[in-house]
């Protein structure tokens, strides 16, 4: 067990040093920052200047080593936008999206789940067409205009919500709503299918024989079973709704951190930028390497494989 | 059909002992989540606090010489003074901190006086040390400040005459070195404390900001909000009629609309495609006049890699000017949230030209004339028309230049030109214009000048052959134009007498319309959205779309209705 748990570990840290590359390399094919920077009239000395400033003015590889060495340290770098420490602007964020999400995606396993059940024991009726329609309706609807569409009719036309911004409780519940509608359709499909096939197990077929009722079958055994993709997804979407819920932050104004890399991006602030992919491909690893722990630990196959 | 043993319905869990129970609880519970967290909750900002929403908050740092570009005078200038302030009228400079200023007889030393009772928000009060040492904080290593570099090329000394009297010594004649510490050019004329910001440091300083502007920081939440204080004191740039300024960042316009129409904002920053949404929504529209100018330009012609290009005929540049109908810009693209555009880099309140000239000028020059246009073209040669590449772009804050870009485009092909439109992003158009220019040489490009009080520095960037975009010609490959160009720039910057200034700046300006190799489309104008029970009636700054320096005077909606 031990020797699974370094093996992972140390496939992580490779992981994440291939990850610092790709980023570092990414971020500077995007352009300049000083270029967005500086006023039109600015000279070349403005802009050598800048430069020097910011620190970019050194070869390539020297930013790569400085960059590398400062991330080993826990340093990874000034922002160039905030002019403090990338890290601290990415936690500052950070709570605020982590606010909302548990809200959106709770919410979304509400609907999920009973719309996928009902999917899977009606198979075939109106009820599962219907619930694929919702599914798929899910997927295609663009977060921004739905966004926008609950803004219009909850606060210009009803007036009972806010448009948009951090406060009370009442503040969560459009963008909540937003972020859910996504996630609804792809856990309830995953429901479906994988409700559908624990029913076609042979102890649930046992369990019908020994006269139990259909919603015990459904409910307590075939439920139970069928979750553990859907848990799995669970953990995935949260990862990537850290720093991919941009549409909605930018939509509500949220100040989290999908729009966070939204502003690094466009900006080309890449000590920030790359602050928070690594910091993203951390907790997305570590969460990963949790579940494979956890996986290890409850099935033997998998840490002899 | 009925379960027997359980009283179900097929395929439906019969309710077991307690379940209803749970299920009245747990609907219980939702509806009273909804309900405290629903209902009457749009609640519009408390009358005591104006609350504006922008589009950006730029970097979101309190310090004056740590952001670059225009938003600082969003949220910079509720804090601090600038050395030299607005005609709050007309547009242009006037008093600021110091209420007077003049240059030296030889040209080379502008003496500013304070206004007397000035304090910081400590209590501390404005010295000319404050002054001596915020301009050289500018210009210090550490500063990114936009002006910082011109401000060192610039700036010899300074001395302190006495504690309300600074002297700036400069490296040579600047003309203009006045307008370039009043917040109408950058945040370079920003007076910060000189005691507070030695005591705390330089951080403490950005966490806690201190200055002397009628609002007092309270807060600043990075990427949501600055929230800000009034003076209790009378100001001199009008003493708040709020107690409290919060400065939102919402990104999204069609969030902002709303956030304006429910009340939770008073003021919100529109695009001109917005106007028609927002006046249907019941808002007043406050048009900012001359806060930009759209021009297309073109790049290079004087190398010799360029000398076969039709534009290098005056006449086929005239033609493309008159090809285009600049109303239909104003009426159509702009939604006549644009006006007639001045020569190039001028506007109705700038200084050192004879503006209803220039305002004569270009309601004949920049006519719309396709008939004359394709004259002009046959004459040169180009009646079946020429290839021309068109590099379309939008400076940040001014995304409605594509567009204006494509209706250019589209009056162009309508003479016989055709255009290959190359549509960029402007963080990839912009190093392209610096240096050598080699993707450039030959094609046209839209470009945007902002509203600025004296048009002369405009000029030496784009035209003189030393200037960042050296049009007419650089140091080494310097046409006559060229050499005219030069010789027009260094007599308006040698010239001391202000109606000799004006006489020579009117020669530069007509040298640049006459070339037209940039010319200018339209003026565009700052709009903003306005709930009229939010905030009374006011009137911005001419050519400063930013508010920064207008939110004191901003009455509440009883004091002054709006009309």
């Amino acid at each position: 067990m031990q020797r699974f748990i370094l093996r992972r570990f140390l496939q992580s840290v490779l992981l994440l040093f291939v990850l610092a590359l790709v980023i570092f390399g990414l971020a500077r094919v995007s352009g300049n920052p000083a270029d967005l920077l500086l006023r039109e009239d600015a000279t070349q000395e403005d802009r050598a200047h800048l430069m020097r400033a910011l620190g970019l003015d050194r070869p390539v590889h020297e930013q790569l080593y400085l960059f590398l060495a400062g991330a080993l340290r826990g340093d990874l770098g000034d922002s160039i936008r905030y002019r403090k420490p990338a890290t601290e602007v990415f936690f500052e964020r950070l709570p605020n999206t982590l606010r909302l999400l548990p809200l959106a995606m709770v919410g979304a396993l509400a609907l999920a789940i009973p719309l996928g059940v009902l999917a899977a024991v009606y198979r075939g009726t109106m009820i599962d067409r219907v619930s694929g329609a919702v599914a798929v309706l899910g997927i295609a609807t663009p977060q921004f205009w739905l966004g926008i569409v609950l803004i219009y009719v909850f606060s210009i036309k009803l007036g009972v919500l806010p448009s948009s911004r951090m406060g009370g409780p009442s503040h969560y519940v459009l963008p909540a709503i937003t972020l859910g509608v996504f996630l609804v359709a792809g856990m309830m499909r995953l429901v479906r299918s994988s409700l559908l096939e624990v029913m076609g197990s042979e102890f649930v077929k046992l369990a019908r024989l020994k006269g139990l009722s259909q919603t015990v079958v459904i409910w307590k055994h075939c439920l139970r079973n069928a979750l553990i993709p859907v848990t799995t997804l669970f953990g995935v979407y949260f990862a990537l709704l850290i720093t991919g819920a941009i549409v909605t932050e930018t939509v509500f104004a949220w100040p989290g951190v999908g729009r966070l890399t939204y502003e690094a991006v466009i900006f080309r602030d890449y000590p920030l930028l790359q602050a928070i992919i690594l910091l993203k491909g951390i907790i997305v690893l570590g969460v990963n390497l949790g579940v494979d722990i956890l996986y290890a630990y409850l099935d033997p196959r998998v840490r002899y494989a | 059909m009925k379960n027997a043993r359980t009283g179900a319905t097929p395929g439906r869990a019969a309710p077991r002992k307690g379940e209803t129970m749970h299920t009245r609880i747990l609907v219980a519970l939702v509806l009273s989540g909804c309900l405290a967290a629903g209902v009457g909750v749009v609640s519009a900002a408390d009358k005591d606090t104006l609350v504006i929403a922008l589009d950006t908050l730029g970097g979101q740092i309190m310090d004056p010489i740590m952001d670059t570009r225009a938003p600082h005078a969003h949220y910079h200038a509720p804090i601090w003074d600038s050395l030299v302030g607005f005609d709050l009228e007309k547009g242009g400079i006037g008093p600021g901190a110091a209420e007077r200023w003049e240059l030296a007889a030889d040209g080379r030393s502008w003496t500013f006086y304070l206004r007397k009772g000035q304090r910081f928000h400590n209590g501390d009060p404005v010295t000319a040390h404050d002054v001596k040492f915020s301009l050289e904080r500018v210009m210090s290593p550490e500063s990114i400040s936009s002006g910082a570099a011109a401000l060192r090329r610039a700036v010899d000394r300074i001395e302190v005459v006495d504690d309300l009297t600074v002297r700036v010594y400069t490296k040579g004649v600047i003309p203009q070195f006045a307008a370039s510490l009043s917040r109408a050019v950058f945040m370079e004329g920003s007076v910060m404390p000189k005691k507070y910001i030695e005591t705390v440091g330089a951080k403490g300083f950005r966490d806690k900001p201190i200055g002397s502007g009628p609002w007092k920081f309270v807060r600043s939440i990075p990427g949501d909000r600055v929230e800000y204080e009034a003076v209790t004191y009378p100001h001199w740039r009008g003493t708040p009629q709020f107690k409290r300024l919060t400065l939102l960042l919402v990104p999204e316009q069609s969030t902002r609309l709303a956030m304006v129409r429910t009340g939770e904002a008073a003021i919100v920053s529109v695009g001109p495609e917005a106007v028609k949404e927002a006046r249907a929504g019941g808002m007043k529209i406050v048009s900012v006049p001359g806060t930009m100018q759209a021009v297309y330009q073109f790049w290079g012609l004087y190398r010799p890699e360029a000398k076969a290009s039709p534009l290098n005929d005056v006449r086929v540049r005239e033609a493309l000017s008159l090809a285009i109908d600049r109303q239909q810009i104003i009426d159509h693209v702009m939604g006549k949230e644009a006006q007639w555009p001045m020569p190039f880099a001028a506007f109705k309140y700038s200084s050192d030209m004879t503006v209803p000239r220039w305002e004569d000028w270009s309601r004949t020059a920049l006519r719309y004339d396709p008939a004359r246009a394709k004259q002009l073209l046959a004459e040169a040669g180009h009646a079946s028309g020429f290839r021309l590449t068109f590099w379309n772009t939008a400076l940040p804050g001014t995304p409605f230049m594509v567009p204006i870009g494509e209706a250019v485009a589209g009056f162009w092909e309508k003479i016989g030109v055709k255009v290959e439109m190359k549509t960029v992003e402007w963080g990839a158009f912009d190093p392209m214009g610096r240096g050598e220019q080699k993707g450039l040489v030959g094609t046209a490009s839209m470009y945007r000048t902002a509203g600025r009080p004296e048009p002369i520095p405009r000029y030496a960037t784009t035209f003189v052959s030393k200037g960042v975009q050296h049009l007419f010609g650089d140091p080494q490959n310097c046409p006559v134009l060229c050499q005219e160009g030069d010789k027009a720039y260094e007599a308006v910057v040698a010239e001391r007498d202000d109606a000799k200034r004006t006489a020579a700046t009117n020669r530069m300006i007509e040298l640049v319309a006459k070339s037209w190799i940039a010319v200018p489309i339209i003026e565009g104008l700052g709009t903003w959205a306005v709930n009229p029970k939010g905030v009374g009636y006011f009137k911005p700054i001419p050519g400063r779309h930013e508010f920064g320096d207008v939110t004191e005077r901003m009455p509440r909606p009883e004091q002054r209705p709006w009309p």
